[in-house]
């Protein structure tokens, strides 16, 4: 069962079209969605967790419709909003608490002790929310997510407002989830982020998907590597598989290259081969910033666009 | 029903945490009651208190009630009620409990002006007529929560709706049967008096104080909850998808 399925998910707010028939499909790994501002990635987030009706298209989760059967929708998923939404004036214990009886779990308090020591909180478990660090308001969260062991969790911006070291351990404790064979699905800013740990991610420009697949192959699709060779003396031709020779600029040679790292000793015996004399070798990597910026084309600041619209987008959203 | 509760206990916590709010929404009705009840040099009847009461129970019943609009549009602008509608827990139980939780902390706001009053030198009443009392404020409660509840998921602007409260509570207050017998009101404040809600639990008050059961107010009383309580459903859909 592919615990995320879309097709042809379409959301229309008046003539604004958010989201344009996506199609996806997740299944046991950590989806990252990327994209601009405005381009539609809450909107997405919302119609799969039964929170907006979409205009056109279909989404099931776990084999359940969202429209059609959204109770048991919400059975197998959590979701995170990004507004960090903990009581402050409740202790960390008596949030999960709370969720722990909502979602009618058997044994609360032992899941709740055990979930507050899995997201390394227990020493605070006790100490009013409104005490703890973003980071540890964003495990707090993670926590109750987990109290009714869903099959897919669904995270609005995870990291966001966090420091370095807060964002790495959100991460880990994410990786974590996905090894228990969870789904993860999120949209994120940061490209860095998406790069080092979603297995997957779709980039969403102006609510159709420009790009989709993991991190390697999208960079290794979409841009060529760059590799800058620095010899001593006339340049004498060589010929490999694969490379491409670009130019030449005093004594710095360029080649692109299907796959840099692989490449560069190859390329590095080719040249000896054919008798230069190389001083040193530079390989630039394109980042996901690279593909992002080349699928998403110049993207402008979202517009104002008319009020009416942004209240009606309000409304459905909040 | 789990859902209910939880979610009652939810609000209760937060509520009591919240020093200050617990101390205003306690002294404000029993300052009403001594200053008006006992300062005012009135002589409509025999025992003001007894006459004033009714009128301060309900208006507590109001204040407390009408504010309350804002505890379900905060939830949802913070985040909390996407999660809570993202959970398998039937929607409505959120907005039934909401409207339960503003009526029962009325209920206790009540219970203290019914001591300080009795403590005054109001009339002590019977159990049966307490519990009376108890049932139309109830049904009053439940009638005003779900009104704001509505309006505020309607208005969708905590600006909009602290500016709507404002201007509702005060006339609704003195143009109802609160302060003064019918007999006493200027032709044109008894005639708005009489079809004013408030006045309407007040009365029903006032004849279980007299010794009387109101049936017919107490059940116009339950259809009129019940339309607004349905009409708060209604909303409430329409805002959550």
């Amino acid at each position: 069962m592919t615990a995320i399925l879309t097709e042809g998910l379409t959301k229309n707010f008046g003539d604004l079209c958010a989201v344009e028939g996506l199609d996806l499909s997740v299944d046991k790994e950590i989806f990252g969605l990327l994209g601009p501002n405005g381009s539609g990635k809450t909107t997405t987030v919302l119609m799969l967790t039964t929170l907006l009706a979409q205009t056109k298209g279909s989404a099931s989760i776990c084999g359940h419709d969202t429209r059609l059967d959204p109770e048991k929708v919400r059975d197998c998923i959590s979701y995170v909003p990004q507004d960090m939404a903990v009581d402050t004036n409740l202790t960390g214990r008596e949030n999960m608490l709370i969720f722990a009886w909502l979602y009618g779990i058997p044994n609360p308090k032992d899941k709740v002790d055990e979930l507050l020591a899995v997201m390394e909180l227990s020493d605070r478990a006790d100490d009013l929310a409104k005490t703890y660090s973003g980071g540890m308001r964003r495990r707090l969260e993670l926590a109750e997510a987990l109290v009714h062991e869903p099959e897919v969790i669904f995270l609005d911006e995870p990291t966001i407002g966090l420091d370095v070291a807060a964002r790495r351990n959100i991460w880990t404790h994410i990786r974590k989830m996905t090894r228990k064979g969870m789904t993860i699905f999120m949209t994120t800013h940061y490209m860095d982020e998406a790069d080092q740990y979603c297995d997957r991610v779709g980039i969403i420009s102006r609510g159709k998907i420009a790009a989709l697949g993991t991190p390697s192959t999208l960079k290794a699709h979409l841009m060529k590597d760059v590799i800058t060779v620095t010899i001593e003396g006339d340049y004498a031709p060589v010929q490999l598989d694969g490379s491409m020779f670009v130019g030449q600029s005093d004594d710095s040679i360029s080649f692109t290259v299907e796959n840099g790292r692989e490449a560069l000793p190859l390329l590095a015996d080719a040249l000896k081969q054919s008798g230069n004399r190389v001083k040193a070798m530079s390989l630039r990597e394109p980042s996901l910033d690279d593909v992002f910026l080349q699928s998403v084309g110049k993207q402008e600041e979202p517009k104002g666009f008319e009020e009416f619209k942004f209240h009606m987008m309000l409304h459905r959203r909040h | 029903m789990k859902g209910v509760t939880t979610y009652i206990y939810r609000d209760f916590i937060r509520w009591i945490r919240y020093r200050v709010g617990v101390i205003s929404s306690l002294v404000l009705p029993a300052a009403w009651l001594l200053f008006v009840g006992l300062a005012l040099p009135v002589t409509f009847t025999g025992n003001y208190l007894d006459f004033i009461t009714p009128g301060i129970l309900v208006m507590t019943i109001l204040t407390a009630g009408i504010s309350s609009g804002s505890l379900l549009m905060f939830d949802k602008i913070l985040g909390f009620l996407n999660k809570f509608l993202a959970m398998p827990v039937p929607r409505e139980s959120i907005l039934v409990s909401k409207i339960l939780f503003i009526s029962i902390r009325g209920l206790i706001q009540a219970t203290i002006i019914l001591l300080i009053a009795v403590l005054i030198g109001a009339t002590l009443l019977n159990p049966l007529q307490y519990g009376l009392i108890y049932l139309i404020l109830f049904l009053f409660g439940v009638f005003i929560s779900a009104f704001s509840t509505t309006i505020a998921l309607y208005l969708n602007d905590h600006d909009s709706f602290a500016a709507f409260t404002a201007m509702v509570t005060m006339p609704l207050f003195f143009t109802s049967s609160a302060l003064m017998p019918y007999s006493s009101m200027p032709t044109w404040l008894s005639a708005i008096a009489h079809v004013n809600p408030l006045s309407f639990a007040i009365d029903a008050i006032r004849d279980v104080g007299a010794g009387s059961i109101p049936v017919v107010s107490i059940v116009l009383l339950l259809v009129f909850t019940t339309i607004v309580a349905v009409l708060a459903g209604y909303v409430f859909r329409k805002a959550t998808v």
